[in-house]
């Protein structure tokens, strides 16, 4: 069954990137794709149950959220817990670093991203 | 790393804020003020700036006898006039004693910023690469007579050669006095020789030497030289400016004051060094200013509201003229997706985000989203033949574009409009990011592949 890939970026460019970059993955039925502009909204659905996923990518700098926020409301539900999430972002100090691996993220990638290290990077995380 | 010192010469107040804040953002600057020319060479004495932003029209000691002072005193500091005197003779004047560059009121902002990054950049290159202070012995056979440092690159791939070839031409374009007549030949010699140095696997060196008037550049190899070919052609254009002796092969460039004709630099270029430079660069390499652009980090965060609240009326009422503008962002991009021409193309961009840009540079804080949608323009234009004779580039470069157009659109509307960003600074560094996802994506370059952009584990 196709692991269902989630992205909250603020900007619909970097969800139109993305998505290209994951082309092959969506294509070829290993992932379902969705994405979100708005982390509330996203936050809204997963709480309520009307959203789950398999991989969460989310960018850090959001005008609503900030994405480590997200994250941990997210890692705080039993639910999602144990849920793989990606920070994608433009953001490297050591120290936003730090704060996400504390939330429990899996992994952390800087923008602007190399498509195969992403493609990677997503295939090893999903173990597909 | 030592911060770059800027002093700030001008007797009106509102100049001298309207300066300041153009530096406000330069993170690794310390700017001090002076109101007239003799607090300018008091503040010269004891504090020793890198730059000096001098006014000419002062009370007291003007900026032209002030800078004269300057320079007699402290030839290494680095003058840059801004001033609303148009007057040929008192350019010359002020060239005459060796400023750094003229340039006229109202303030350019970023021309003013462009200038400082330049020299701080030749400053930083200096500071970070010269050998002791104190060492004066001349490796050129031209001249024992050199300033007491030197700028020395280790090259052993294209990324080392770009950094040589990007060096001299800063130089050439900061210096206007330099004779550029031989900087040509001097260029292409020098890369042909690079070229085969690292096709055959030895880390040369090219080291420069500076005296008042003149650049010496020596390139060091491992065994003696022999020129063939258009090497040698070359090398007889450049006459007498060029020696080689044994090892060694060096070449003098002028800073004289009297120049014929200066050629524009980028222009007169030979196109297959262009051509070679743009092959080279397949990947997508960041330099170190677009890095510091994407990079940057706002340590404290200024909300929607405090930005609006401290910029005003005037900017605000630009920002939101821009409103007219995203109906033809999308019509124009829509005509050129039926017609794919180089003509629409250059109409979107010239139209569309020209403007965009024009606008943007108007606010202080937003320098690396204004560079980063012109850097997509000339990416545009420079890509226009392979994009419009493929169908499918067409079509995703336009899908990505309008997203780039509601991500301004929206990006407005928190900022200027609900004024409810907590982070003014939130899309920045991603829309610039987007931007050369973009050029990888239809330029085929890819996002340079290095231990940077790794996924890192937790």
């Amino acid at each position: 069954m196709a692991k269902r890939v989630i992205i909250v970026d603020d900007s619909r460019a970097v969800v139109a990137t993305a998505e290209l970059a994951l082309d092959g993955l969506i294509g070829s039925g290993v992932i379902e794709f969705k994405a979100y502009l708005n982390p509330e909204e996203l936050l809204g659905l997963l709480r309520n149950g009307s959203e789950n996923f398999d991989l969460l990518i989310s960018d850090v700098n959001m005008p609503e959220m900030n994405g480590l926020e997200l994250a941990r409301a997210i890692k705080s539900d039993d639910r999602y817990k144990t849920k793989p999430i990606i920070i994608l972002t433009t953001e490297s100090s050591e120290q936003l670093k730090m704060t996400g691996k504390e939330i429990g993220v899996t992994g952390w990638m800087v923008k602007p991203f190399n498509d195969e290290k992403l493609v990677k990077s997503i295939k090893m995380v999903l173990g597909v | 790393m030592e911060k770059i010192r800027l002093l700030i010469v001008d007797d009106v107040e509102d100049n001298r804020l309207v300066l300041h804040a153009i530096c406000r953002r330069m993170d690794d600057f310390e700017v001090r003020e002076a109101s007239d020319g003799l607090e300018a060479v008091a503040a010269c004495e004891s504090w020793r700036p890198h730059i000096v932003l001098m006014d000419i029209m002062m009370p007291n000691l003007d900026g032209f006898e002030a800078s004269k002072i300057i320079k007699a005193r402290f030839p290494e500091i680095n003058i840059l006039v801004v001033t609303a005197v148009i007057d040929p003779q008192m350019e010359r004047n002020m060239a005459s004693i060796g400023v750094v560059a003229y340039l006229h009121k109202p303030i350019d902002k970023e021309l003013v910023r462009f200038k400082l990054q330049s020299i701080a950049n030749v400053l930083r290159t200096k500071v970070g690469k010269h050998i002791k202070p104190t060492s004066k012995n001349a490796l050129n056979p031209f001249s024992n007579d050199i300033r007491n440092f030197k700028t020395i690159f280790d090259v052993e791939d294209a990324e080392g050669m770009m950094d040589f070839g990007v060096w001299i031409l800063m130089r050439c374009e900061e210096q206007k006095n330099l004779v550029c007549s031989k900087v040509d030949p001097m260029i292409e010699l020098f890369y042909l020789l690079m070229r085969q140095s690292v096709r055959d696997g030895e880390i040369l060196s090219v080291i420069i030497e500076e005296s008042f008037e003149e650049i010496f550049a020596t390139m060091q190899f491992s065994k003696s030289v022999e020129l063939k070919g258009k090497a040698l052609e070359l090398a007889e254009e450049m006459q007498d400016d060029l020696i080689i002796h044994a090892n060694i092969v060096c070449a003098r460039l002028n800073m004289g004051i009297e120049i014929q004709e200066k050629v524009p630099l980028k222009k007169s270029l030979p196109t297959p060094i262009v051509e070679e430079i743009k092959a080279n660069k397949s990947i997508r390499i960041m330099d170190t200013e677009e890095k510091e652009l994407l990079r940057q980090s706002f340590v404290q965060k200024t909300t929607a509201i405090e930005y609006i609240e401290e910029i005003g009326g005037d900017v605000l009422e630009e920002i939101r003229d821009l409103e007219s503008l995203d109906s033809e962002w999308s019509d124009i991009l829509s005509k050129f997706e039926e017609e794919p021409s180089i003509e629409n193309m250059h109409y979107f961009v010239d139209r569309v985000l020209g403007v965009y840009v024009r606008a943007i540079n108007n606010l202080f804080e937003f320098t690396a989203l204004a560079y980063a949608i012109s850097s997509l323009g000339s990416f545009m234009k420079e890509h226009a033949d392979e994009i419009i004779s493929d169908s499918i580039k067409v079509k995703t470069l336009v899908m990505l574009i309008e997203h780039l157009g509601s991500d301004l659109v929206s990006w407005r509307e928190h900022i200027f409009g609900l004024q409810d960003a907590g982070d003014i600074h939130y899309l920045d560094s991603s829309f610039f990011s987007s931007c050369m996802q973009i050029e990888q994506i239809i330029g085929n370059k890819n996002i340079e592949n290095d231990d940077d952009n790794d996924m890192e584990f937790f």
